[in-house]
């Protein structure tokens, strides 16, 4: 009985709280959704917003999950997020990439590669909507292989590695057509092969390499946007070349609570396997 | 050779009829006074009863505030009025009114817009030319 009052007040509790949680006060969409990393972005690309709809006196958080299956290979991201007064975000993702296809070839089967990231962001100046510069951040992204066995057997020098990126990201009220479009530049460098998820720093003697990402498309209305992404990849491992990575999505915004991205990915050729194309479906959760 | 110079000189002279038209303004295209009217109308009920900021407003009178609203959305739309009251630093001073006020009044005025069947590119038409506004109104 005692027990049953206990819950009743926990559920009460938890119901009250629910009710009166409200996300941040920024309009519909400016979160962005969370990209592969962690950080509030599109799909691939990091962009200069910080997570969740907070304003300069509110703070958010976010829960994300991430699946991008090509068939031969399934990448899964688990991350959450803090955006603090539109400000500064902080996020940690656990990123999992299963090697369907080529585990049981290389005599390893149910072989996974696996990274944390941990990532911070912070705004610069501007704003997405209503400065007429775009808004700019500064992020950077550590990120260590929890096993290091297949990255160090394929060349990567290192287990752990940070990329620093600058973001530029812009929303254009009313353009085009009176539609809203909008548009995100990322500079990152980086040491990391395919993300970092095959390790740091390659054996054939290349440094950083800096690499321009892109991301753009409209609003179709409210909830609704359509856009793609563009990812620059350019490390070279002797055993196997990077391909620029390209999706193409569509996002449902319902409310500040809950997002929804699908998108068709190619990312060209991995780890030796050619053209690997798949879907990629991505929920946040925040409040 | 004198048809193309014939065809020149049409083009030339079509070109001189489509630059003297104006385009239509966004007064206009929102359908002019009575869409203002029932935008502001819209806008008012909404946050003089948002607790998030109808405190903002107390010390206000709902048909002044009306009048200012009409006049300056129908000015800055490009409709045939001119707003006379404060400018918005003068009009917000002192009330140090937060981003996320901000946003919340936006945010009603976006619902205002769509109670007034107000289309979705309209409505952005009409907030691109509002958000400039954001630095004037805000921490004053």
């Amino acid at each position: 009985m005692k027990k049953l009052k206990l819950c009743s007040v926990l559920s009460c509790l938890f119901l009250t709280t629910v009710h009166d949680v409200h996300a941040g006060s920024r309009q519909l969409g400016t979160g962005a959704v969370t990209q592969i990393e962690g950080a509030s972005g599109s799909g691939l690309v990091p962009w200069a917003t910080i997570a969740g709809y907070g304003e300069s006196d509110e703070t958010d958080f976010l829960a994300s999950l991430t699946r991008v299956d090509t068939g031969d290979y399934r990448f899964d991201m688990q991350g959450i997020s803090v955006g603090w007064r539109n400000r500064v975000e902080v996020s940690f993702a656990k990123q999992e990439l299963d090697l369907i296809t080529l585990g049981p070839a290389i005599g390893l089967p149910g072989a996974t590669l696996n990274q944390d990231v941990i990532g911070a962001k912070v705004r610069l100046g501007g704003n997405l909507v209503y400065s007429k510069m775009p808004q700019i951040a500064f992020g950077i992204q550590y990120k260590k292989n929890t096993d290091f066995l297949i990255p160090s057997v394929v060349g990567a020098k290192d287990d752990k590695g940070i990329d620093y990126y600058l973001s530029a990201s812009k929303l254009f009220l009313g353009k085009p057509g009176g539609l809203n479009g909008f548009a995100t530049m990322t500079l990152r460098s980086t040491e990391a092969i395919e993300t970092g998820l095959l390790g740091f720093g390659g054996d054939n003697g290349s440094g950083r390499d800096v690499n321009v990402e892109a991301s753009f498309g409209v609003f179709f209305n409210k909830s609704v946007a359509l856009g793609v992404d563009f990812r620059q990849k350019q490390r070279q491992l002797n055993f196997a070349k990077e391909s620029h990575w390209k999706d193409v999505f569509i996002a449902w915004v319902p409310n500040r609570h809950v997002s929804l991205v699908l998108a068709y990915a190619d990312l060209g050729n991995v780890a030796t396997l050619e053209n690997q194309k798949g879907w990629y479906v991505s929920v946040n959760g925040g409040f | 050779m004198k048809k193309i110079s014939m065809l020149l000189i049409a083009l030339f002279l079509l070109n001189a009829c489509v630059k003297q038209t104006k385009p239509e303004s966004l007064y206009d295209q929102l359908g002019g006074a009575p869409t203002i009217d029932l935008i502001t109308k819209n806008l008012l009920d909404r946050i003089l009863n948002n607790e998030k900021i109808a405190f903002l407003f107390k010390e206000t009178v709902r048909e002044d505030l009306h009048e200012k609203i009409v006049s300056q959305l129908c000015q800055e739309t490009g409709g045939p009025c001119v707003y006379e009251g404060l400018d918005m630093v003068e009009a917000h001073s002192g009330q140090e009114i937060k981003y996320s006020e901000f946003d919340v009044f936006v945010e009603d005025l976006i619902l205002a817009m769509e109670d007034a069947n107000v289309p979705f590119t309209l409505q952005n038409k009409f907030l691109a030319i509002f958000a400039p506004m954001r630095e004037d109104v805000t921490y004053q």
